[in-house]
């Protein structure tokens, strides 16, 4: 490629010697040359042709010089780099250049071989840096891209939860930066019933969210068309070896809860028991229902249990984003974790318990960076 | 990542240590590729140094098993904590991964 070079010099005679001490370069291609004869001139030239790639410039000159021109250059492009011409032994101008920016200086009388090494220098520094923007403005625009998705994730989760007097829903998703794997779902089902997902897939990035999206919408078609959770999960499981999932897989809990008995009917496939707490604060583990996480196996059958809830009681179900939260210390706020948090501060609605499992883990993290989402869906009876 | 690994017969046993989550699952695969490469009859993955690991970390173990079986070779783990058994055990993974409590039961498992 060429490089254009400005040469900035009042001295007319720099501008034969020049063109004649560098003229291999300039025959091969490599260089060309535009000279301007001090400051002023030297910046409309660069207005007016954005391709230069480096200027060359002495200190001394009228109307604009050498030490201005260099504070002027950044505002026309800032891009640019600039190597000045010096008196031999000017510490003190050689000085102030440096400061305004100069990327090097060589000394007159020139020595064109020395101007060689310093200009393959300077262009080498150019490439670097141009490769550096282009890198930086790759990443720039693939974080957009990434904000995108983990937008897009936020914007399927559900806003307005099922309340009615004999029961309330809430769920809540803290997503850690990466866009990662959990939802949560709650489907209105015919006579009465209501269908709750959490949900967490295997690692994190666009694959994951990508994953997450599939499983959600596989999830949602499923349960409109299956009563039995065990059942609905079979058949999302298998729905889900249909694609190449590349080891991918998902973590899912899915319930159907009929409002007018209390019955909660839940299966697992591969996730965490849901927490049941009493109105006063504590708590037991449902039994998990055995399942694997889905994706993993296929035909796999999905077992589901269910246990009746009495009023004032509330079923938590969760991700591990909750059990498995770090403090500064490397501790995990873990099961036993929440249930003191309970025993200490019974629930009171569906929501205010989402919210409180989100503050009892910010409180436990304290500082610690978040690895990963953190969701809870609440379902109490009332 | 450095795994160290040692060989009895067809058999591997690999060491992964410390925390298996999404922050290294790229390396730990790419760790375990190799080392699938070199086995014949079956990979041990000795659990001993490994303190913590998450769903990309299992998901690794997933890929890992399934290309052992498509080599004919076969996956077992051993030395898991209880934290980590517990994993294990919720995700369901223990139905499709054989977990040992020592290396020594692991390894008298594969020769079967």
């Amino acid at each position: 490629m060429t490089y254009k070079i400005l040469v900035v010099d009042d001295e007319p005679d720099l501008e034969p010697l020049m063109l004649q001490r560098m003229r291999r370069q300039i025959r091969s291609g490599r260089f060309e040359f535009v000279f301007a004869g001090n400051g002023v001139e030297a910046l409309e030239k660069l207005a007016a042709d954005s391709t230069i790639d480096m200027v060359l410039s002495d200190i001394n000159m009228p109307q604009m010089d050498g030490l201005t021109l260099l504070e002027q250059i950044p505002d026309v492009n800032p891009n640019l780099r600039a190597v000045i011409i010096s008196a031999y032994g000017d510490m003190q101008n050689i000085r102030t250049a440096m400061n305004r920016g100069a990327f090097d200086f060589v000394t007159k009388p020139v020595d064109f071989d020395d101007l060689q090494v310093t200009v393959d220098r300077t262009l080498a520094h150019i490439e670097e840096w141009r490769a550096a923007l282009d890198s930086r403005d790759k990443l720039v625009a693939l974080q957009n891209e990434l904000d995108v998705a983990s937008k897009m994730q936020q914007s399927i989760l559900p806003t307005s939860f099922p309340k009615t007097s004999d029961y309330e829903t809430f769920g809540t998703m803290h997503p850690a930066l990466d866009v990662g794997g959990d939802f949560y779902d709650v489907v209105r089902l015919p006579d009465q019933h209501i269908g709750l997902a959490i949900a967490d897939v295997s690692g994190k990035g666009v694959p994951a969210a990508l994953f997450m999206m599939s499983s959600r919408t596989l999830l949602k078609g499923t349960a409109i068309s299956f009563d039995d959770p065990g059942q609905v999960l079979s058949e999302v499981n298998s729905l889900l070896q249909e694609d190449d999932t590349d080891g991918m897989f998902v973590t899912m809990l899915y319930a159907v809860y009929n409002a007018a008995t209390g019955e909660f009917t839940y299966a697992s496939g591969g996730h965490d028991a849901p927490l049941l707490v009493q109105p006063d604060g504590s708590s037991t583990l449902l039994p998990l229902t055995g399942g694997i996480a889905l994706g993993v196996l296929p035909g796999h059958d999905y077992k589901q249990t269910s246990h009746v809830l009495q009023p004032g009681e509330t079923i938590v179900l969760y991700t591990d984003g909750v059990t498995e939260a770090m403090n500064a210390d490397g501790e995990l706020f873990g099961i036993e974790g929440l249930r003191e948090y309970f025993a200490n501060k019974p629930p009171v609605d569906s929501e205010g318990t989402s919210q409180q499992v989100m503050q009892a883990v910010a409180d436990f993290a304290g500082d610690a960076p978040q690895s990963d989402d953190i969701t809870c869906l609440t379902l109490q009876r009332n | 990542m450095e795994i160290s690994t040692e060989r009895d017969g067809g058999t591997v046993v690999a060491t992964p240590a410390g925390r298996l989550d999404g922050s290294n699952a790229r390396e730990f695969q790419d760790a375990l590729d190799a080392v699938v490469q070199d086995t014949e009859r079956a990979l041990i993955l000795d659990f001993e140094q490994v303190s913590y690991i998450s769903s990309a970390g299992l998901r690794v173990l997933l890929v890992t098993a399934k290309a052992l079986q498509g080599n004919g070779a076969e996956l077992a783990l051993c030395s898991l904590d209880d934290p980590i058994r517990e994993v294990f055990g919720i995700s369901g993974f223990d139905s499709i991964i054989p977990i040992h409590a020592s290396r020594a039961d692991a390894l008298a498992s594969v020769k079967g």
